[in-house]
């Protein structure tokens, strides 16, 4: 504050931040919130143990499932983080390039109409079918399965983010304009923040999406050696049920920790976003 | 040419796809003294906000001559020399009030225009206590004298302002009008102001220029003359009234001279 100390003796008005955490307090407790997922939890884990008990060969029983987990989690740990290496390595490329790209095509059209309809064909492509080609190609280390990933990752961020650049409404555009602002500034200042929301967006999807292209890729390689998908694999050929499933369980809670981790991003990034915004 | 005037000369504009026979704007002239605050008033879709685009450089006319204070509108953006408010606040929602009034002063610097202290522009339009506050916090009035604020934040030579204050309410519309009559004598900016409402036309201006649609022309001029400075007693004055009363008048022709003829047809 520029003038004397009134402005700040004076009480001021900070009843919007003060309302949040009250009220995210109130609603956790609340039933409407919780109880959907414990009658669901309860439902499907009654039918599981009904159907384990009755064909052993569909399903194992959810305590041999939780023995495996437990006799030898770090079997699990170092498969579960062979995966997530390649997941991690593989979206930053993916949606690193895609980000890139997608700079470069809002300032420079040529590049946009050049590329748009590659990226589109690409992202029709079942990239899983390409997965043993790229085995073949790049051998059987770390770079095939980072590749898949990548590609995977690469087309949803690509969109969103170059529908994000656009996303600037004409009124601050014409006041950047007036100022003689120069296309790095409008870019920097404007185009990059208004397309938070949509590359947030994208990394919601993105994310777990890289766990299914690591997992896939690691079906694929044949010479694989770690991570959870190689592990499902080899268990299923050797009909080790509880196994498939205590690995399926680890990709799950991954899943569930990337998501937790964009909502947060989100929230500390997007505070001003009316995505973020509590509707009563 | 002069130096010390906004002058618009045979001014005619046709958007892409519009009837060439109908342009937006069609041989407009317009001046605007140095330090004086113009009024534009009419019809919706005369041409108020394109007049104001081009001005602003936003806008290529097809025809006739553009000069601001001697200069182009697109070197006057270069020098920073002009202000601009839009029908809508036009703030960036993820910086807070004060880095929203600095803002203008953080790009093309080459232009270096001396920037305002942002607490006293702040102050000027009775936002101090909000500064660190973020845009989606404010009310829409607020929001708009953080915008205004903004504007007065380069000390532009030329303020060009869009129905600023279109979207509130009677009370607070007055109150900001005051609020502006207050900057503007301290800055002694040039004002071009699009409005609908002729009480703020006649409460804010020196001169009061009346447009009519389907093209969009220049109708009349009408001059202001109640006594500056100008605080919230002018509405009581009989002269206001009687300015009121001729641009009303005005605006009635000007309305029936371009109306369409579904305009036309009675309820
Ligand atoms: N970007 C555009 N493209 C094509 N036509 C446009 C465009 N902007 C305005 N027009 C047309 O030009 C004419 C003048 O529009 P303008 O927005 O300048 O009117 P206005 O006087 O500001 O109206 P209002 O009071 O409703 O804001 C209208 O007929 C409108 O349809
Ligand atoms: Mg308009």
């Amino acid at each position: 504050m520029a003038t004397g100390t009134s402005p700040d003796v004076r009480p001021r008005p900070t009843t919007v931040p003060a309302a949040h955490p009250r009220r995210r307090r109130r609603s956790v407790l609340h039933p409407a919130l919780w109880l959907p997922t414990v009658v669901a939890v309860l439902l499907v884990g009654t039918a599981w143990t009904v159907i384990a008990a009755e064909q052993p060969y569909i399903l194992p029983t959810l305590s041999e499932v939780g023995t495996t987990l437990v006799d030898d989690p770090g079997l699990f740990v170092r498969n579960a983080w062979s995966t997530l290496q390649i997941a991690l390595i593989g979206v930053a490329w993916g949606a690193g390039l895609a980000f890139v790209l997608a700079l470069l095509m809002s300032e420079i059209p040529i590049l946009r109409r050049a590329i748009m309809p590659l990226a589109v064909v690409l992202n029709v492509t079942p990239v899983i079918a390409l997965a043993p080609a790229l085995v073949v190609a790049f051998g059987f280390g770390m770079t095939p399965k980072v590749i898949v990933t990548a590609i995977i990752t690469f087309f949803p961020v690509l969109i969103n983010v170059t529908t994000g650049l656009r996303s600037v409404p004409p009124p601050v555009l014409h006041v950047f304009s007036t100022l003689h602002a120069s296309r790095f500034e409008v870019l920097l200042r404007l185009r990059v923040p208004s397309s938070l929301p949509y590359t947030l967006a994208a990394l919601r999807v993105v994310l777990p999406l890289s766990i299914v292209g690591a997992v896939v890729a690691e079906f694929v390689a044949a010479g694989s050696s770690s991570g959870l998908g190689t592990m499902i694999r080899n268990a299923a050929s050797n009909a080790q049920l509880p196994h498939v499933y205590a690995a399926v369980a680890c990709l799950a809670a991954m899943g569930v920790l990337m998501l937790a981790f964009t909502a947060t991003v989100e929230r500390r990034l997007l505070f001003w976003h009316e995505s973020q915004q509590r509707t009563p | 040419m002069s130096d010390d005037r906004i002058e618009v000369r045979g001014l005619t504009k046709t958007y892409e796809g519009g009837d060439p026979a109908r342009p937006a704007l069609d041989r407009v002239d317009l001046d605007v003294p140095r330090r004086h605050f113009v009024s534009l008033i009419g019809p919706s879709g005369c041409g108020k906000s394109t007049l104001l685009r081009v001005l602003a450089g936003l806008e290529r006319p097809d025809s006739g001559h553009v000069a601001v204070f001697g200069s182009t509108p697109e070197r006057m953006c270069a020098a920073k020399a002009v202000g601009l408010v839009p029908q809508t606040p036009a703030l960036l929602p993820w910086l807070n009030v004060r880095r929203n009034v600095v803002l203008p002063s953080r790009v093309n610097r080459r232009a270096g225009n001396a920037a305002g202290d942002p607490d006293e522009l702040l102050s000027m339009v009775g936002l101090e206590d909000v500064a660190r506050k973020y845009p989606h916090q404010l009310s829409g009035g607020m929001q708009q004298r953080v915008a205004i604020a903004r504007a007065f934040g380069i000390r532009p030579d030329v303020l060009l302002m869009d129905e600023p204050f279109s979207a509130l309410d009677e009370f607070t519309r007055e109150a900001l009008q005051l609020h502006l009559l207050r900057l503007w004598e301290h800055m002694s900016t040039t004002v071009v102001f699009v409005t609908h409402s002729v009480r703020e036309a006649v409460t804010l201006s020196d001169r009061i220029v009346v447009m009519s649609a389907r093209p969009g022309r220049v109708h009349e001029v009408l001059p202001v003359d109640l006594p500056r400075p100008r605080g919230s007693g002018v509405t009581a004055d009989p002269r206001l009234h009687r300015v009121e009363d001729r641009v009303r008048a005005s605006l009635q022709v000007a309305w029936e001279s371009g109306a369409a003829p579904d305009d036309l047809v009675p309820l």
